[in-house]
């Protein structure tokens, strides 16, 4: 199958969409559905094959623009079609009262496209052109609310721009090089360059992958764009969209360079692969804890969103067959527990009008199961704990950090893990548990299109956590195309070589104590069902809609690590900003408006010139 | 494999009889200490036989389920935690499923109780949460020198590994003193008790409970002791035989039991900054000489 039709079929498609809509707002939801469908289906039809083909060449450039895929591209490919669909299923109640839908649909389904054109894109040229696509459209998608949507984009773009501009660099300086810029003959030619070479190419991409990643310093943007969109887009941002970022990390570490060539990347202890890993290490640590200090759901799970990046980027770094598959695994993982959740504060959200204070929030739990239970799972699969996907990525990474002899990576890595636990149990809590105020009494659960995007995602949340050899595989067969001993799996947990785990059992203790348990709790003495709010406050009596417990809801803790958490980069981001302007401001003077002053600076340049010509060789 | 399947019916019921049994010793041992005459050291039996017996309330269906979880998964870790060398699923999971294996317990706590709109849980969870983030501090600078001087993520071979020369205190020192100054807060009994706090909260997460709930919780309690000071002896005390393994035991939760009898409670607030001052620091610098030796 030519792989051209996927990127005809999603870019017409979204076009189609839009033209669609002027006339009937039904049929365009019916054929965003459709066309985010037969996206999934096209790609799911190119598993397991190697194809690569030029679509179009540059006459003046001597370059032609190719698409390919392998296992990596599938990998992220799929995950970028299945979050579009959900997301627009979600989006068909969601964006229901929301201005300009036609565009709405008609960005969605192009930046998914965008996306799916940066994962098939067999050339570096094709790559930044889609990769300006996707960060442009993704521009208008934050900005779309308005208000502080607007400054939210801004900040993004800015930020994104000068991303680009360092990627640009490294691509034309390989260009300058080598002469072209496809992916497959890169990755031999590279293998004579000098590792100077190599490592200024390293630091411009990632700069550039970094910054869509998100990893600390290059992180400011994300918590203000990811609260600002809409919810269903906030899925999508957080989910893949800002992993474009680790699919580059990956494309240009292990697919291009080559572990061989990173490891020759030293200087004395320091190498290259063992800075990003404390780079990655930093961004779980601060912005987990900073999530901490969140009252805004959307808010909170953005910055874990940040540090959760940060697990992929240990991972990715620490460059052995267990943690490259722990990195890659985890990105998957992380994209649909964080899917998962952004969709939960979208339910919230669309049920409470736009609600999103945690403070504000309480006690839903009985009006909204199914959004309940897909928060649970969510959490669960962001803590990692045993049985959902998260844990099994969180593992590989925890024990290859172990084995190679980095402890304090690994603290790094596990103590993130209990400022999540914290900070997601206060999402939890906060919304879902607890008095649930008055104005709320006749909230009701979403709709069914708004469920089953949840629903869909918790069942993959615990798949993955009980059969992890399903995504294992593919990611193997990623590993095998690296050159890197892949990890060899089964379907149920880890062969006895790697490590302990097996899953199945696991879950089979759980249920068989479970079980064990329950049978104790039914023989004994019935209990009786009483109202939530009927509850023993030792004599004193609990007044409704008025106690619940959230406000600052880990205070002592609060106040010991706060002083410790400044921003100092976005500060700094700031300042350079402000800094900027006024010197801009300064030079700005130059243009007077005055035609008298602009003739004085063409005499002066003149002067100038003939000052060199003649007095240049006097010196 | 039958021999598997019978320790993995057997272990849980050591594990319950034991934790019960100090359960009743530490009543008995602190109402000494205040030169009271205390209870019969069988005493939590038959609480917990009254208990099940008796009328409870219910506030939903995650109520119930919570609080069979939070059983449910210390049932489970019981059989991670080798028992004298006996581990029927040592196999299944290493030491950092242990780690997160212990999470089950107050998240299902947390979720049964948050059910019930009582604002006393709600604190007492804050608290529960906040304590496990001070002591988890120590306690993983503690456990990841194990891990990274026996170089290996299993609990299984860290016994082992003991057994074949001196105990792991000797090598680890450090460590092994900081987890045993956190046991208490780990083990929720005074002066960290300010998740149950009585006088201050009703009881926390338990003031809604009643009947069997109480019974489970009990229950839970008695197993999740012996999780964590069986933790301690494999970790730190070089395992043996059960025998030998429960006597290990028995001193650990002992001594610790004189320490903290006498303390009065503190606040949430000194107990996180105790947890990471002495404990952080010795654990740490055991991580860093482990790291170097």
């Amino acid at each position: 199958m030519q792989l051209i039709t996927i990127l005809v079929v999603s870019f017409l498609g979204a076009a189609m969409v839009y033209l669609v809509g002027k006339i009937s707002a039904r049929t365009r939801n019916l054929l965003a559905v459709l066309v985010s469908l037969a996206v999934i289906i096209l790609v799911s039809l190119t598993y397991n094959q190697k194809i690569s083909t030029d679509f179009y060449s540059l006459p003046f450039l001597n370059l032609s623009l190719g698409l390919r895929i392998d296992s990596l591209s599938w990998f992220f490919a799929i995950a970028v079609a299945a979050i579009g669909f959900l997301s627009i299923i979600f989006s068909l109640e969601y964006m229901r009262n929301y201005q300009r839908p036609n565009f709405y649909y008609f960005m969605m389904l192009f930046v998914n496209a965008a996306m799916l054109g940066i994962v098939l894109s067999a050339d570096f040229l094709s790559f930044y052109i889609f990769w300006e696509i996707m960060s442009w459209s993704t521009y208008l998608l934050i900005s779309y609310k308005g208000g502080k949507a607007v400054a939210a984009g801004l900040k993004y773009i800015v930020m994104s721009i000068a991303g680009s501009v360092a990627m640009l660099f490294a691509i034309v300086s390989l260009y300058a090089s080598y002469g072209t810029l496809e992916i497959s003959s890169l990755s031999s030619l590279l293998q004579s360059a000098s590792p100077g070479y190599i490592l200024f190419l390293l630091l411009m991409f990632v700069i550039g992958f970094g910054l869509k990643n998100a990893i600390w310093p290059l992180h400011t943007w994300l918590p203000d764009a990811h609260a600002e969109a809409v919810s269903p887009f906030s899925a999508v941002l957080s989910g893949i969209l800002v992993r474009m970022g680790m699919y580059g990390f990956v494309l240009v570490m292990y697919g291009i360079i080559g572990v061989s060539l990173l490891h020759k990347l030293r200087y004395g202890i320091l190498n290259f692969n063992y800075i990003l890993c404390w780079i990655g290490a930093i961004t779980i640590v601060i912005p987990t804890f900073t999530a901490l200090l969140q009252d805004d759901s959307k808010r909170l799970l953005a910055w874990h969103g940040v540090g959760q990046g940060g697990y992929m980027v240990l991972g990715i770094g620490i460059a052995t067959s267990l943690g490259i598959a722990g990195g890659i695994f985890h990105t998957l993982n992380h994209c649909i527990y964080i899917a998962l959740l952004f969709l939960v504060a979208g339910a919230i959200e669309y049920r409470t009008g736009g609600v999103r204070d945690l403070n504000e929030l309480g006690g839903l739990i009985k009006k909204m199961p199914v959004t309940f239970i897909a928060g649970l799972a969510g959490i669960s699969g962001l803590i990692g704990i045993p049985l959902t996907n998260g844990f099994i990525s969180k593992w590989l990474i925890y024990k290859t950090l172990i084995v190679e002899n980095y402890p304090f990576l690994a603290f790094a890595a596990l103590i993130g893990t209990w400022g999540t636990i914290l900070s997601v149990y206060k999402f939890l809590h906060n919304i879902f548990l607890g008095q649930l105020p008055e104005k709320y009494k006749d909230v009701k659960e979403v709709p069914w299109t708004m469920q089953l995007p949840m629903i869909v995602l918790t069942l993959a949340i615990i798949l993955f956590g009980i059969f992890p050899g399903i995504p294992l595989k593919v990611i193997s067969m990623i590993e095998k195309s690296f050159g890197v001993e892949p990890l060899s799996t089964t379907m149920l947990g880890m062969p006895k070589e790697i490590g302990e785990l097996n899953t199945i059992n696991i879950l089979a203790a759980v249920l068989v104590a479970g079980g064990v348990v329950y049978l104790l709790f039914s023989l004994s003495a019935k209990s009786r069902k009483v109202n939530q709010e009927d509850s023993y406050a030792a004599g004193s009596f609990v007044p409704k809609d008025r106690y619940q417990y959230s406000v600052r809801f880990y205070d002592q803790v609060y106040r010991i690590i706060k002083p410790y958490l400044h921003d100092v980069v976005d500060n700094f981001y700031y300042w350079l900003a402000r800094k900027s302007k006024d010197f801009f401001q300064v030079v700005r003077q130059i243009y007077t408006g005055n035609i008298n002053t602009y003739v004085l600076y063409i005499i002066f340049f003149l002067a100038f010139l003939i000052f060199v010509k003649l007095g240049w060789s006097l010196w | 494999m039958v021999i598997s399947a019978v320790w993995m019916v057997v272990l849980p019921l050591i594990a319950l009889v034991i934790g019960v049994f100090f359960l009743g010793l530490a009543r008995k041992v602190i109402a000494r200490i205040h030169r009271r005459y205390g209870p019969p050291i069988y005493q939590p039996i038959i609480d917990i036989v009254k208990l099940v017996n008796q009328e409870s309330i219910s506030h939903g269906r995650i109520f119930d389920i919570g609080a069979i979880l939070s059983l449910a998964g210390s049932i489970v870790l019981v059989l991670f935690i080798p028992f004298g060398g006996i581990a029927p699923l040592a196999t299944s999971g290493d030491l950092l499923v242990v780690i997160y294996l212990m999470l089950l317990m107050p998240v299902g706590i947390a979720l049964s109780g948050g059910e019930a709109a009582n604002p006393n849980v709600s604190i007492s969870i804050s608290r529960k949460m906040m304590l496990a983030l001070a002591y988890e501090v120590p306690f993983l600078f503690a456990v990841l020198a194990v891990m990274t001087y026996y170089k290996t993520t299993s609990l299984m071979e860290v016994v082992r590994a003991q057994q074949n020369s001196f105990w792991g205190a000797v090598y680890l020192p450090l460590p092994a003193l900081a987890y045993f100054m956190i046991l208490p807060a780990m083990l929720g009994i005074r002066p960290f008790d300010v998740v149950s706090a009585p006088q201050e909260i009703a009881s926390g997460t338990a003031v809604e409970y009643g009947g069997k709930y109480l019974a489970l919780t009990t229950i839970e309690h008695a197993i999740h002791t012996y999780i964590v000071v069986g933790l301690f002896v494999n970790l730190f005390l070089g395992g043996g035989n059960p025998f030998i393994f429960f006597v290990k035991m028995l001193i650990v939760f002992l001594i610790g039991l004189f320490i903290n009898a006498v303390f009065p409670r503190l606040r949430i607030d000194q107990a996180i900054k105790y947890c990471w001052k002495w404990p952080t620091i010795l654990a740490l610098a055991g991580l860093i000489i482990a790291r170097i030796m």
